[in-house]
């Protein structure tokens, strides 16, 4: 069932591609193929193998128990969330306050998860930062005292 | 001649001291993420590719870089196996029947090391095969035009698409998703904007390590929730660390044949290294005949995949060096690797940047020989890392996939876009897509694009240029039998299994 859903999704995204798709014009054209013709012909593939995939006889796919799916669903917020706050807390920050509930997740004790925050989210950041120059963002809050 | 003075010279850009301490750097890293369950040579490549382009390093360093990791990962993926039944990475599936049992028994110290030596053997082998068979291929590819290029890389989709996953339209879906994602962004022909529904971020298309990261580091993470329940318990390394005399003996031609046999299959598009191995444990199984202990713990069940699997890691290069249309996803991702540093693999490469090439291969040498010193002595310091608990190893592996992605245009724009493929490649791999073709697709997407479009221009439009010389027959035909062959020929069997069984 969960495949047919699916497949319908992917039968909207398709439709949705092939809509957007056809008003793509060049302002010049100077060559037989535009900029149009592979994206529709990708999406109207797409469309195809979608209604495949809804009209088949698929294996019943094999969904964790609705607990563990909701601290899947949790993680994926976190993770997005350490996404979106990457550069606007800095990285010690955000990666400290990210590792504390992914390390819960996982098993750790409070202890553990706090001790891990702190040392990776400082840790990491002597790392990249200092030590193979890959320059991460500090924060405003941080700028300051490194100078 | 001419092809051991290049490959001379690469030894010399690859045996400078900054450069040998880079590859042993990557053999250690490789090793380390290879046998951690769940990291596999795709998303080493791919956390450390955009890390080393922040550095600076010269494209040559970086590639010496990943290829070191490559190796190591191959390595690595065989220690996780053979200790606690779960295989490091995908081609050390294999490993784990007769890897486990012997560990219980007390022999794991002599089936790491009997499978080290495999997977140098098997590297060497496939090494010595890259020089052997890959000038040749280059040059016999500069003849390609447009039109064979196209058919080329809607072969090495449907080799894949036809080998892997459940279901057909599953494989195609998910080859068709990395097609519509590489149409995002600018169009460089006409300089019309596809699908970036007016976000300037996306006006160059989705960066590639977004998409390698979000697919695959992100959504591992997720899976690893779900699996984190199941704890193993890991055998003990214990009493002798190498294989004896009767044990080398038994599994001396079993290494041998296996090597050569997954360099070929290697070489060939979609075919990776699980079907290698696969492949190389059922057929030394069926020579072993009658005497063997195969599934409890015998030496050659251990030797044959873990040869095949390194060597058909190290064919699988060939394509992607020589027609620079890759037939693996982690070759794929070096595909993107050197699109960073702007080199267009392809058959050119060989002559305009022999430097950059031959020291690769030079690096494979390096490294094997590094890797194989790293994984029999110093075997106890990586076990180690298999004590590092879910608890500190899973949030250090979400920082560093999203610095890697930051490091490249240092936005957030890309890490949030990354964490929403991740969570759509979730669902995917829940549903059992195959991910492997999604990320072909999506790196050859623009190739693809771009040759069909010249091929229509020198044509004027007319599509038969498509099928009109005889190699692009042979290539349409051949992606036609690999799409469908396998999935009849797996078919027939299945008849055939009912007959039997209802006769």
């Amino acid at each position: 069932m969960s495949e047919r859903i699916f497949g319908v999704g992917l039968l909207l995204l398709a439709s949705g591609g092939l809509w957007f798709g056809w008003d793509l014009h060049a302002p010049v054209e100077y060559e037989p193929v535009g900029p149009r013709a592979f994206p529709l012909l990708v999406y109207a593939l797409l469309g195809l193998c979608s209604l495949a995939l809804v009209f088949a006889r698929g294996k019943p796919v094999r969904w964790a128990p609705p607990p563990v799916l909701l601290r899947v669903g949790g993680l994926f917020a976190i993770v997005a969330l350490y996404a979106f706050l990457f550069d606007k807390l800095g990285f010690i920050l955000a990666t400290g306050l990210m590792v504390v509930p992914v390390s819960r997740c996982f098993g750790g004790t409070w202890k553990q998860a706090v001790f891990s925050g702190a040392g990776l989210a400082v840790g990491l950041f002597i790392l990249f930062d200092r030590l193979l120059d890959v320059a991460l963002p500090a924060g405003l809050w941080l700028k300051p005292v490194l100078g | 001649m001419e092809t051991l003075t290049h490959l001379l010279s690469g030894f010399a850009v690859a045996g400078t001291p900054t450069n040998l301490l880079i590859a042993l750097a990557g053999c250690f890293l490789g090793t380390v993420i290879g046998l951690l369950p769940g990291l596999g040579p795709i998303n080493g490549v791919a956390i450390l590719l955009p890390i080393a382009f922040a550095m600076k390093l010269p494209p040559e360093s970086a590639l010496i870089l990943l290829a070191a990791v490559y190796a190591g990962c191959e390595y690595g993926g065989r220690i996780s196996a053979i200790l606690i039944n779960v295989p490091g990475d995908a081609g050390a599936v294999m490993t784990t029947l007769d890897g486990f049992p012997m560990a219980k028994k007390g022999l794991a110290g002599p089936a790491l090391s009997i499978s080290a030596v495999a997977s140098f053997t098997g590297s060497l082998v496939a090494t010595i095969g890259i020089v052997a068979f890959a000038p040749a291929l280059a040059n016999w590819a500069m003849a390609f035009g447009p039109a064979e290029y196209f058919a080329l890389m809607v072969l090495a989709l449907s080799c894949l698409g036809g080998l892997v996953g459940d279901s057909l339209p599953k494989a195609l879906i998910a080859c068709l998703l990395g097609l519509a994602l590489a149409c995002v962004g600018i169009d460089s022909n006409s300089g019309v904007y596809r699908y970036t529904f007016d976000l300037l971020h996306l006006s160059d298309g989705i960066p590639f390590i977004v998409v390698v990261i979000g697919l695959f580091a992100v959504s591992e993470l997720l899976l690893m929730l779900e699996s984190h329940h199941a704890d193993t318990q890991a055998a003990s390394l214990s009493g002798r660390l190498l294989f004896n005399l009767q044990e080398f003996m038994l599994a001396r031609w079993t290494i041998v044949r296996s090597a050569v046999a997954g360099f070929f299959i290697g070489v060939l598009p979609g075919a990776g290294a699980s079907i290698a191995s696969a492949m190389t444990y059922a057929t030394e199984r069926r020579l072993a005949g009658k005497d063997h202990t195969f599934g409890a713990g015998d030496v050659r069940g251990v030797a044959a995949p873990e040869a095949a699997n390194n060597a058909s890691a190290y064919g699988s290069l060939i394509p992607m060096l020589t027609l620079g249309v890759p037939g693996s996803g982690t070759t794929a991702v070096m595909i993107g690797a050197l699109t960073l540093y702007n080199i267009t693999p392809g058959p050119s490469l060989f002559q305009d940047q022999p430097i950059i090439v031959w020291s690769l291969i030079a690096s494979l040498f390096i490294a094997n020989i590094m890797l194989l010193a790293m994984n029999i002595p110093l075997i106890r310091l990586f076990v180690k890392f298999l004590d590092i608990p879910n608890w500190l190893l899973v949030p250090g592996i979400a920082a560093v996939s999203l610095v890697g992605v930051y490091a490249v245009h240092g936005t957030a724009f890309d890490l949030v876009l990354g964490c929403l493929l991740g969570g759509f490649g979730y669902l995917l791999r829940v549903m059992n897509f195959p991910m492997a073709p999604l990320i072909l697709g999506f790196v050859l997407g623009d190739m693809m694009e771009q040759n069909l479009r010249r091929a229509l221009s020198i044509s004027g439009g007319e599509l038969d240029i498509l099928y009109a010389s005889p190699l692009t027959i042979g290539l349409w035909l051949a992606a036609a039998a690999m799409l469908i062959g396998p999935r009849l020929l797996r078919l027939v069997e299945r008849r055939r299994a009912v007959a039997l069984v209802s006769a």
